[in-house]
């Protein structure tokens, strides 16, 4: 309204709540899912359990240990090849998603493995075709270890309270397995088939989060705003401002009307000043 | 779509191309440089066990040798006599114009003896290669391989100047394993 001075506010200083993800949020107990269908639908198969630390549901460091077995006969060639060992991967989770208080993940991840295993290999007897003789092809009991890497792509959503299911895909190449002059090794616990250098794989995980939702911490953190002033204060102010008002013109029916010009010049450098 | 042919990818197997294993020899001159050998040369090599050889010799004839009786020969007034010799086999006939070859190696003997016969001297040559052998597999679907470890080589030399073993270990990719150095200098 024209004529009516603006409301009076004043900077006041106040303490706002903001929620922040404890750095420990727990452990994360998984089991695959895909390795024992694996072995039933194929020659090879794992049976495996991991164990993730929770830092802030951003950072997961991880231990995956298992039981791989492969058992395959060649049809053509009458090779078979054995393998059951243990085997170990160690490595981390990265969660993409912005909004870590949410239970959904979408995450990255790396791993290193690693399985010390012996494999027994057996065929049929070798017959020298020119010299003559034959001699069974029977090897049990290589001794191998094998190290690969891993990078991994994965998924998990809340199933139910702390009841997580997720899926993986996950790239994987060898890094170096125990050389033998009999054979190689055709399949590695926790790894696969060595058919290629490099190979796919995947896990179904059933994950079971250690802690029952989200630790949260809350700090306190200062903040501006601008607040009105309250009534009682801004009634004072205009009493005090009127008082002051009063003072002046009469101080300026003292100096008299030849100083008007002088006065609106004050005022234009004033509006000026404000702009 | 491009998972699935990756995944199809991870399965094919990468079995070698030759499925036999053989040990290379390189033809070369006394000097060094890599030749074509300008005569037929057929190599046999001595088996385990012997064998029962029929000769027929004739007054003012020459001697004939055979594997088995003739009794053609007989009729015609030789005289049959036999005797016993080692057993042996052709691995290579009459090869011409090469500048390599290719022979396999015996499984489950320490040493291996190739008789060398070549079409323009009656004189022969004979290598004698001490070797290890063992099994190999690759993968279960490329099947079982004989690798072999070259030790020693020795010759004669009636048409071979010397011999040296460039690739102790003979086994299916195909590189050169031994130097033939033939006599004679390359103009």
């Amino acid at each position: 309204m024209p004529g009516e001075s603006p409301k009076p506010t004043k900077y006041v200083a106040i303490e706002e709540e903001k929620e922040h993800l404890v750095f420990f949020q727990g452990f994360t107990l998984s089991v695959d899912a895909y390795g024992p269908i694996s072995y039933l639908v194929s020659d090879y198969g794992t049976a495996e359990a991991a164990l993730r630390i929770n830092l802030k549901n951003t950072y997961f460091p991880i231990a995956e240990l298992g039981y791989g077995k492969c058992e395959k006969t060649d049809y053509n060639t009458a090779v078979s090849y054995k393998v059951k060992a243990p085997y170990a991967r160690f490595g981390i989770d990265f969660n993409m998603l912005k909004d870590k208080f949410q239970d959904n993940r979408l995450y990255v991840g790396v791993r290193y493995g690693i399985s010390k295993y012996k494999y027994d290999i057996a065929g049929p007897a070798m017959i020298d075709p020119i010299w003559g003789g034959s001699q069974p092809f029977d090897f049990d009991g290589i001794d191998c270890t094998s190290h690969w890497a891993e990078l991994l792509l994965g998924a998990e959503v809340k199933i139910y309270k702390n009841f997580h299911m997720g899926w993986a895909f996950r790239y994987k190449r060898e890094l170096s397995s125990t050389k033998s002059d009999y054979a190689k090794p055709s399949c590695i616990p926790g790894y696969g088939y060595t058919t290629n250098s490099t190979c796919w794989g995947g896990t179904y995980s059933l994950i079971f989060d250690l802690n029952w939702g989200k630790k949260k911490s809350h700090k306190r953190g200062v903040n501006v705003e601008i607040r009105d002033i309250p009534q009682e204060e801004t009634e004072k102010a205009d009493d005090e401002q009127e008082e002051g008002a009063i003072e002046n013109v009469e101080n300026n029916d003292e100096i008299g009307e030849t100083n008007n010009g002088k006065a609106d010049e004050s005022n234009d450098n004033e509006g000026g000043t404000e702009e | 779509m491009g998972v699935t042919l990756l995944m199809v990818g991870c399965y094919s197997n990468n079995c070698p191309l030759n499925n036999t294993v053989t040990c290379n020899y390189y033809f070369y001159d006394s000097e060094g440089t890599a030749i074509t050998y300008g005569d037929t040369i057929t190599v046999t090599t001595l088996m385990p066990g012997q064998k029962m050889m029929y000769i027929y010799r004739k007054l003012g004839n020459t001697t004939v040798t055979k594997a088995y009786q003739d009794t053609t020969l007989i009729n015609q007034g030789y005289t049959e006599s036999t005797t016993w010799q080692r057993n042996d086999t052709v691995l290579i006939n009459k090869l011409y114009g090469a500048s390599s070859m290719e022979i396999p190696m015996s499984y489950f003997h320490d040493a291996d003896t190739l008789i060398f016969t070549y079409g323009s001297i009656s004189l022969k040559d004979t290598i004698k290669i001490q070797h290890n052998s063992y099994p190999h597999v690759e993968l279960p679907e490329c099947g079982t391989y004989r690798y072999h470890t070259l030790k020693s080589i020795t010759t004669t030399d009636a048409a071979i100047d010397h011999v040296e073993i460039s690739n102790p270990l003979v086994n299916y990719d195909g590189s050169e394993n031994i130097k033939i150095f033939f006599n004679g200098v390359v103009e």
